[in-house]
C-alpha cells in the first residue's frame, strides 16, 4: 500500500466514526441522560432539605462525594500520562489511543469537579473558594492542601482540555475539508482556519511539546495534591509520606483501566479495529499491570509500616479496615486491584479485549472502593472509640454517584460522534515513520 | 510575500523533501509546503528557524511562578492569621500554588502564541489552498517566476510530483 493510500484509509476509517449515531448509541445516550436526572434530582433533594439526607455526619464528614472526587481525578489521570508523557518519550503505541484518553481526562475532570461543589452542601458559595477582593478584606488560606486542590484541580481541567483542543485542530481541518453541511461548519470551527502549511507546523509542533511539557509535571503533582487532601491531616490511616506516589500509580491504573473500558467497546462500535489494534490493548495492560503492582506493594507498605513498633491508633485502623465492618469491601479491593491483575501476566488475556474488559471494570470497581475505605475507615474508626460510627451511604449519595457515571459517559459518547477519538495527524505521521524503520 | 509561483503535489513525503532539497540547492529561497501531518523529512528539507514561541512561553510560566508566590504572600500578609502554628508568609505550601500557576499562566502564554505566530505565518507564507493538503497529499510551493519557473516545474517532475501547475 503507497502512503498516500494508507492515509486516505486512515482518513476514511475515523471519518466513518463520525456518521449518523445508531440505535445502540442513541440508547446509551438516553440511559446517560437518566442517570444525570436522577442525579440532578437527588443533588436539589439535598440542597432543599440540606445535608442530613446524605448519610454524612460526624465523625464521618467525608465519604461518598469525597470518594468520588479522588475516583474521577484518578480516572482523569492516565489521559494526560498516554498524550503527555508518553509523547516527550515517543512511544509510538500512544498514538492509536491518547485521544480517547485525552477526551477522558476531561471529562474525568469536569465530574470530578462537581464533587467538592456537591459536598459543600451551599453549592452557591462555591465562589468562596477562590481568591477574590471582597469587603471583608478576607482572603482564602493557601497554607490548606483543600486550597492547593482548587488551584491543582482548575489548572489541570484547563491545561487538559487546550491539550485536547489544540490536538484536534489539523484533524478537524482534515475532515472540513472532507465534509459537508453542518459537519463541515462544526470541524471548520474546531480547526480555527488550520491550512496545514510548514509555518503553522513549525509553531504547532514547538507549541504542542510545551503543553505535553507542562502536563507532564500535573499527572504527578494534581494526585499527590489530592493525597495531601488526606496525608497533611493527623488521622490515622490518613498521615503518611508514602500518599503521594500512591495515589499517583493508583491513579494512573485506575485511568488505564478506564481507557480500556472504553476502548474495548468502542473500536468494535467504531470499527477501529485496523488503527486500534490488539497491540495497543497490550501495551495499556502491560501499564495496568506495572501499576497494579505498585499499588499491591504500597497497600503492603502501609500494613508494614502500621504494625511495626507498639500498639498504636495507625495500627488499630488498618486493622480494622481488613477486619471490621468494611472488611468485606477491602477484601473485595484487594480481589479487584490487586489479584485480577495478575491475570495480565498472560500474554493470551492481553490479547484477548472481552478478558481485558473484564478485568478492567473489576479494577473500577477496586479503585473507587480503595477510595472508599481509605477515607471512611480513617474517620470511622480514629483515635477515640466513644466516637466511632458506622457510616452507610444513603439513597441520594447513590444516586449523585450513578448521575457522575452517567454525566461522564454522556459527554464522551456525544464526543465520539462529533469529533475524531484517533488522531489522524499523528497516524499519518506514524505511518511515514514506521516505513522509515522498515 | 509572494503567492506566484509553481505548486507540485505529491503523494509521499520523502520525493517532496528530495524536490525542496533540489530547489533550495537551485537557488530557490523561498519554497513552502503543506502537509497532512509534520513529516520529519519534510521539515527538515525546509530547514525553517526554530519557533520563536520557547521564549515566550518560557516568560509565561515564570511570569505564573511570580503570581503565585506574589498572590500567597500578599493575601497572607492582608490577612494575617496563624493556622496551625505556621508562620504568616511560610514558603513551602505557596510553592504549589506558584508552581500551579506557572503551568496554568505558561500554557496560556503558549496558546495564544500559537494563535498569533500560527495565523501570522499562514498569512506570511501562503501556500495555495487545496483540501488534499490536509488529506492525503503533500503540496510544495515555490515563488517563482519566468525561467525560474519553467526550471522549477522540471525539477518537480524530475522528483515525481504527481501534478504541477503554475500559480498567481
Amino acid at each position: 500500500m503507497s502512503v498516500a493510500e494508507a492515509f486516505a484509509r486512515i482518513q476514511r476509517t475515523v471519518q466513518a466514526t463520525q456518521r449518523r449515531p445508531g440505535a445502540g448509541h442513541i440508547a446509551l445516550l438516553v440511559v446517560a441522560a437518566a442517570a444525570i436526572v436522577a442525579g440532578g434530582w437527588a443533588w436539589s433533594l439535598q440542597i432543599s432539605v440540606g445535608m442530613r439526607v446524605s448519610g454524612l455526619n460526624r465523625p464521618v464528614s467525608w465519604a461518598v462525594y469525597i470518594t468520588n472526587f479522588v475516583f474521577w481525578v484518578g480516572i482523569a489521570h492516565s489521559g494526560t500520562l498516554l498524550s503527555a508523557v508518553l509523547f516527550l518519550f515517543r512511544a509510538r503505541h500512544r498514538t492509536a489511543v491518547f485521544r480517547v484518553a485525552e477526551a477522558m481526562t476531561v471529562f474525568g475532570v469536569m465530574t470530578a469537579g462537581l464533587f467538592p461543589i456537591i459536598h459543600l452542601g451551599r453549592p452557591w458559595l462555591a465562589y468562596w473558594l477562590f481568591p477574590y477582593p471582597n469587603q471583608r478584606h478576607l482572603w482564602v488560606n493557601f497554607r490548606s492542601p483543600l486550597m492547593w486542590d482548587v488551584f491543582a484541580v482548575s489548572t489541570y481541567f484547563i491545561v487538559s482540555s487546550i491539550f485536547l483542543v489544540v490536538g484536534i485542530v489539523p484533524d478537524a481541518a482534515a475532515l472540513r475539508d472532507a465534509s459537508r453541511g453542518w459537519r463541515r461548519r462544526l470541524y471548520a470551527f474546531f480547526a480555527f482556519g488550520w491550512r496545514g502549511t510548514d509555518e503553522e507546523w513549525r509553531h504547532y509542533s514547538r507549541a504542542y511539546l510545551y503543553f505535553a511539557a507542562f502536563a507532564t509535571p500535573l499527572v504527578f503533582s494534581v494526585h499527590s495534591v489530592v493525597s495531601w487532601d488526606f496525608a497533611v491531616s493527623i488521622l490515622p490511616g490518613w498521615h503518611s509520606t508514602i500518599f503521594p506516589p500512591y495515589f499517583v500509580a493508583g491513579a494512573i491504573f485506575s485511568g488505564m483501566a478506564m481507557v480500556i473500558t472504553l476502548l474495548v467497546p468502542l473500536r468494535r462500535a467504531l470499527h477501529l479495529e485496523d488503527l486500534v489494534t490488539r497491540d495497543h490493548l497490550d501495551m495499556l495492560a502491560r501499564i495496568v499491570l506495572l501499576t497494579s503492582l505498585i499499588v499491591t506493594y504500597s497497600y503492603i507498605l502501609e500494613f508494614v509500616l502500621a504494625l511495626r513498633g507498639g500498639p498504636s491508633a495507625e495500627r488499630r485502623t488498618l486493622l480494622y479496615r481488613a477486619a471490621g465492618d468494611y472488611a468485606p469491601l477491602f477484601w473485595t479491593m484487594i480481589a479487584c486491584n490487586s489479584a485480577a491483575p495478575l491475570l495480565l501476566f498472560f500474554r493470551r488475556v492481553r490479547f484477548t479485549p472481552a478478558a481485558l474488559l473484564v478485568i478492567s471494570l473489576l479494577i473500577n470497581v477496586g479503585m473507587w472502593l480503595e477510595r472508599f475505605i481509605i477515607i471512611v475507615t480513617g474517620l470511622a474508626h480514629d483515635r477515640i472509640p466513644w466516637s466511632w460510627h458506622l457510616y452507610k451511604p444513603r439513597l441520594v449519595e447513590a444516586a449523585i454517584t450513578v448521575g457522575s457515571f452517567g454525566w461522564f459517559f454522556f459527554w464522551f459518547l456525544v464526543f465520539v460522534r462529533l469529533l475524531p477519538a484517533v488522531s489522524i495527524a499523528e497516524m499519518k505521521e506514524a505511518v511515514v515513520e514506521e516505513r522509515h524503520v522498515d | 510575500m509572494s503567492t506566484e509561483g509553481v505548486l507540485a503535489v505529491f503523494a509521499d513525503p520523502a520525493p517532496a523533501a528530495r524536490a525542496v532539497v533540489a530547489l533550495r540547492a537551485a537557488g530557490h529561497s523561498d519554497v513552502r509546503a503543506a502537509m497532512p501531518a509534520p513529516f520529519p523529512e519534510l521539515v527538515r528539507a525546509l530547514d525553517r528557524p526554530r519557533s520563536a514561541l520557547d521564549s515566550i512561553t518560557l516568560s509565561g510560566a515564570l511570569i505564573g511562578v511570580g503570581c503565585g508566590f506574589a498572590l500567597c504572600i500578599g493575601t497572607a500578609l492582608a490577612w494575617p492569621l496563624v493556622t496551625g502554628g505556621k508562620p504568616i508568609v511560610s514558603i513551602p505550601p505557596f510553592v504549589i500554588i506558584a508552581f500551579e500557576l506557572a503551568v496554568l499562566i505558561g500554557a496560556l502564554v503558549n496558546l495564544a502564541t500559537l494563535a498569533v505566530l500560527g495565523g501570522r505565518g499562514r498569512r506570511r507564507r501562503e501556500v495555495p489552498g487545496d483540501p488534499r493538503f490536509s488529506g492525503d497529499r503533500i503540496g510544495v510551493f515555490v515563488a517563482a517566476a519566468g525561467t525560474g519557473a519553467e526550471a522549477a516545474e522540471a525539477l518537480f517532475r524530475e522528483h515525481g510530483a504527481e501534478e504541477v501547475r503554475r500559480v498567481g
